[in-house]
């Protein structure tokens, strides 16, 4: 337990310090799971081709396959040139690399982007994927309907074994941001179910800042809803939030190997905002509340 | 995102059959009783959507935006065609629209509705918007958020059809063709 709360503390004070690194604290270990997120990206402007810029830089030195997108993902118009403007030129070299977009929907998205090939959703508004030990949850929090709530307990149900279970969606459960705030009513549905069934980390967007919040009943959030908007000095102290950047833009790298997470949240001009592991116990038994503990912050 | 704007028609409208939902004993209460009336009147609209949708190339996953919104459009003018006069009212009667203002009254006064409030807020709630049977919902403006809460609590429809809350109007609309299919106003609040 000592150790557990020296580390925690350890972690809670990177970011200061981690403003003025540079470089890469993930592992890149051999065969783990590497992803970005991205969220509340697709405005079209030069804040988003920067941060796109800045994605590819980083996939020099940590070969990721996988962006999941957190949603609002094409704000305003969705006609063909506005896809291109928004989502098709901003990550062109992403997607010619063969890295893999994977989308829920925000509020400023259409339902028929889930036939728009690049997102990946294969004409589902709400699906699930596995990745290596990963099994992700995509969840549409716009229209959290009976029929949704049945479809994830369902799955949650049917992958009870000993992988990572991560959910995605929109709108964050937790959040420091002044002006939207956590969705309480959200929370009361979907956190009884993620505690139900182990969801072990869940990461949304639409507030337009990096957040990371403290473990709530043993799950990890993240919010990442500043990779193309930005609401400059939006969060405010609250006795959950861990760590958080609402200066700039910014974008999460994750690496999974075994029970181990490491993360890395990275500024429009590549600051590293946020770092650290969590460390995961793996739950065989779906009714038991997950544990997880931070660990230690990588070594830079 | 500016959160006004007018919902054009895109066609003037036709009827949906009117099939009266069958009483069984012992007598259904009010409220089940027009949510099994308005159950009926979606899968006839349903019904109507999926014929119209046949004859059309079937939307599949594709990298073009084009065909995506070209798909909407055609779906949307067809259906419009098909239910060319169709009104306010047709699906939400009076005594369904009752109903509802009943079950959607009870939960904005009680102990969930400061959360449900706050969810349609976070959600960027539409305002100033006129919504017109069959009229087109505009692709720049944003969804509403629904609370989860309210649609627990009202009856369930298939995927082709969602609630959406406009200002203080409950619509209902066709997440396929973003059309209006029907709406109770000042449903909320």
């Amino acid at each position: 337990m000592q150790r557990r709360l020296f580390l925690k503390t350890a972690l809670l004070t990177l970011p200061t310090r981690l403003l003025r690194s540079q470089g890469l604290t993930l592992p890149v270990k051999s065969g783990s799971v590497r992803f970005a997120a991205i969220g509340d990206m697709g405005t079209g402007d030069s804040a988003q081709y920067d941060i796109a810029k800045r994605m590819v830089e980083y996939r020099t030195k940590f070969p990721f396959d996988l962006v999941i997108m957190l949603g609002d993902n094409i704000y305003g118009g969705k006609s063909p040139g506005d896809l291109a403007k928004k989502f098709e030129m901003p990550y062109k070299a992403l997607l010619d690399a063969g890295v893999q977009f994977r989308a829920c929907l925000g509020n400023h998205d259409d339902l028929n982007e889930r036939f728009y090939q690049f997102f990946n959703m294969n004409g589902q508004q709400y699906y699930s994927f596995k990745k290596g030990n990963v099994r992700f949850f995509v969840l549409d929090t716009n229209y959290m309907d009976p029929k949704q709530l049945a479809w994830l307990e369902n799955e949650l149900s049917n992958n009870s074994g000993s992988d990572w279970k991560i959910c995605y969606f929109h709108h964050p459960l937790y959040s420091s941001g002044a002006f939207h705030g956590s969705s309480t009513e959200l929370r009361l549905i979907l956190e009884p179910i993620f505690l139900k069934y182990g969801v072990d980390v869940v990461f949304a967007g639409h507030e337009h800042v990096y957040e990371r919040v403290k473990p709530q009943k043993g799950i990890y959030y993240f919010v990442e809803g500043a990779s193309g908007e930005l609401r400059a000095g939006n969060l405010r102290q609250t006795d959950f939030k861990a760590a958080g950047f609402d200066r700039d833009r910014s974008f999460l790298l994750v690496e999974i190997s075994g029970d181990e997470l490491y993360f890395q949240a990275i500024s429009r001009s590549g600051l590293t905002v946020d770092s650290g592991t969590i460390r995961r116990t793996v739950h065989l038994q779906p009714a038991a509340p997950p544990s997880a503990e931070l660990v230690r912050p990588p070594a830079n | 995102m500016a959160a006004s704007a007018v919902i054009f028609l895109i066609g003037l409208v036709g009827s949906v059959p009117v099939v009266a939902g069958a009483l069984q004993a012992p007598p259904p209460s009010q409220e089940s009783q027009a949510f099994d009336e308005f159950t009926q009147r979606v899968k006839e609209y349903l019904k109507l959507h999926k014929t119209v949708e046949r004859s059309l190339p079937r939307l599949k996953t594709t990298k073009h935006g084009k065909t995506i919104i070209d798909h909407q459009h055609a779906l949307a003018q067809k259906i419009a065609e098909a239910r060319s006069n169709a009104k306010q009212g047709d699906i939400f009667t009076p005594e369904i629209s009752e109903q509802f203002r009943r079950v959607i009254r009870t939960k904005f006064h009680g102990a969930a509705a400061h959360n449900m409030r706050r969810t349609m807020q976070q959600g960027e709630p539409l305002t100033n918007v006129q919504l017109i049977v069959n009229g087109a919902y505009p692709g720049n403006l944003p969804r509403t958020t629904v609370p989860p809460t309210l649609l627990l609590n009202l009856p369930q429809l298939p995927r082709e059809v969602a609630y959406h809350i406009v200002g203080h109007d409950l619509a209902l609309f066709d997440t396929e063709a973003r059309i209006v299919i029907d709406f109770i106003a000042g449903a909320i609040p």
